[in-house]
């Protein structure tokens, strides 16, 4: 689901941008660093993969087929900070090339899918894929992958003020859900087959780590995806943000600004202060 | 194929062509902003602005026609958006997401079809993008056509092999697609380090070269300042009459 452009109100896209900037520069110098050679090359063929398989149909039920999206399979070949940057650069080409996403949403649809969707496809398959449940930490990621861009960037166009009646909201959640599980059997089954024809180019992510912050990852993850889903979607929610707009935003807006900013540091720092002492910070 | 329609616009010849891309970029931010940031007096306002993107079009000598059709791509998915918030009692605002998405996608077709896309990304290399992330475009859509093919004549293959025949059970099928976008992936990896090979033997020292180096010169700045001007003071001159 790629936004395009003209559909997200301009705080939304703004911060989104702003945000998704430092992000990318970071990830693609952890890529550079994680692959020793042939790097370029060997992103940029991948990614006109991910691109061409979705000519090859999956056979869903009578007369209806899917394709594979592609993010998690790319996680569990590349690791995740490489697939993050395939993904920017399909986002990218896709926005330029083809109109298909905004520019100025061009942010939003990278923190959706390139960074946040790449990265929760991957959390299952670094806790659980060097054990007995690695094949199903391989399906949970493809279907956690889908499932947390789509709310994303259901909750981006709901924070936006873009109205759905109920019915419709149901109606994508539920279809987001199957869309989930058919990434994650795609995924799985695509991942099984690569085992067998080339087995050198599936990761094994180290075992070791704490099982318990990985844990706390997850459920942070989950928890994320369904919380912002709700606050944006109950409708108390909406009507509240849209009864701040017309009047009060401007008198109001430096006021919220800086508390939404000093709340985010304190989170940050909160964040800091737990990860160090709960153990030794490991990045994914 | 469709996108190599625009590859073609984009080696075309005209002062809009030659323009530097930093400034085609400068240029495509502002009318972006400019257009997304509008809520009153939105229809006026992108009536003036389809006008600039004609005149533009055919200052650059592409097929008006064509290009106007081209960014339809991005209707059927506002439509469904339009149809939604006219359902659910707001349909200005679906009004305004169908003009938004289409008058924007206009604008970013007439910028990739005055530009080929190696010269765009070495402008965004220059307006501080990182060269790898640019690198890795470039390569996705070099080889995009080639995988592409690639993944058709598979497909090909597969039918006359009659692995579509509902003869076979689903579960049957699912394998066997899995199985085939396996090989296309064990393929195009193999492929990616024969490419590498082939650019180390002819003395690829990590960075793309462009054969004419780009130079921002006096017309591009008026370019530049012209371009960026133009929706802003529309949108300023139709704020001032409708108040």
């Amino acid at each position: 689901m790629h936004i395009p452009d003209g559909f997200l109100a301009t705080p939304v896209w703004a911060t989104l941008d702003v945000a998704a900037a430092p992000a990318v520069v970071y990830l693609t110098r952890r890529a550079q660093r994680t692959l020793e050679e042939n790097k370029v090359p060997l992103l940029g063929v991948l990614g006109a993969f991910v691109f061409a398989a979705q000519m090859i149909n999956f056979p869903v039920g009578p007369g209806t087929t899917g394709h594979l999206v592609g993010g998690a399979l790319l996680a569990f070949t590349l690791g995740p900070a490489p697939a993050s940057v395939v993904m920017v650069a399909i986002l990218a080409i896709q926005a330029l090339v083809f109109q298909d996403g905004g520019v100025l949403a061009l942010g939003a649809n990278i923190i959706n899918m390139a960074i946040v969707g790449v990265l929760a496809g991957y959390l299952p398959f670094h806790i659980w894929g060097e054990t007995r449940w690695r094949r199903f930490s391989l399906f949970a990621g493809g279907a956690l992958s889908v499932l947390v861009s789509a709310c994303l960037a259901l909750a981006e166009l709901l924070i936006s003020g873009v109205r759905m009646p109920v019915s419709v909201l149901s109606i994508s959640l539920a279809l987001f859900a199957v869309s989930a599980l058919l990434e994650g059997a795609i995924t799985l089954a695509v991942m099984q087959a690569l085992e067998r024809i080339q087995p050198k180019t599936v990761r094994h992510p180290q075992p070791g780590g704490s099982p318990v912050l990985a844990f706390i990852g997850l459920t942070a993850v989950l928890l994320a995806t369904v919380g912002v889903l709700f606050a944006a979607g109950g409708p108390d929610g909406i009507e509240k943000i849209l009864n701040l707009h017309p009047a009060s935003l401007h008198s109001t807006f430096l006021r919220q600004a800086s508390a939404g900013i000093l709340g985010l540091v304190l989170i940050y720092v909160a964040c800091l202060v737990i990860g160090r002492v709960a153990g030794r910070p490991r990045s994914l | 194929m469709r996108h190599v329609v625009v590859d073609c616009w984009a080696r075309g010849s005209s002062l809009l062509h030659r323009r530097d891309p930093r400034a085609k970029i400068v240029a495509l931010l502002v009318f972006l902003i400019a257009l997304a940031t509008t809520s009153r007096g939105l229809p006026l306002f992108a009536c003036g602005l389809l006008l600039l993107l004609v005149a533009a079009l055919l200052w650059a000598r592409l097929p008006v026609w064509g290009a106007l059709v081209r960014a339809g791509i991005v209707l059927p998915f506002s439509a469904v958006f339009a149809i939604v918030s006219w359902l659910a009692g707001d349909p200005a605002r679906g009004a305004s997401l169908l003009i938004k998405s289409y008058l924007s996608a206009l604008a970013v077709l007439l910028v990739i079809s005055t530009t080929p896309l190696p010269v765009l990304l070495r402008g965004l290399e220059g307006m501080g993008v990182p060269h790898f992330l640019l690198d890795v475009g470039q390569f996705l859509y070099r080889y995009f056509f080639v995988i592409s093919e690639e993944a058709q004549r598979m497909n090909q293959a597969a039918a006359a092999r009659a692995a579509s025949s509902w003869q076979w059970a689903v579960g049957q099928r699912f394998r066997a697609s899995a199985g085939a976008l396996g090989v296309l992936f064990a393929r195009s990896y193999a492929r990616a380090e024969d490419i590498h090979r082939a650019m180390l033997a002819r003395g690829f020292q990590g960075r793309f070269l462009l054969l004419d180096a780009t130079r921002f010169r006096r017309a591009d700045l008026l370019f530049t300042a012209f371009a960026s001007l133009a929706p802003v003071v529309l949108r300023i001159a139709l704020d001032r009459v409708s108040a």
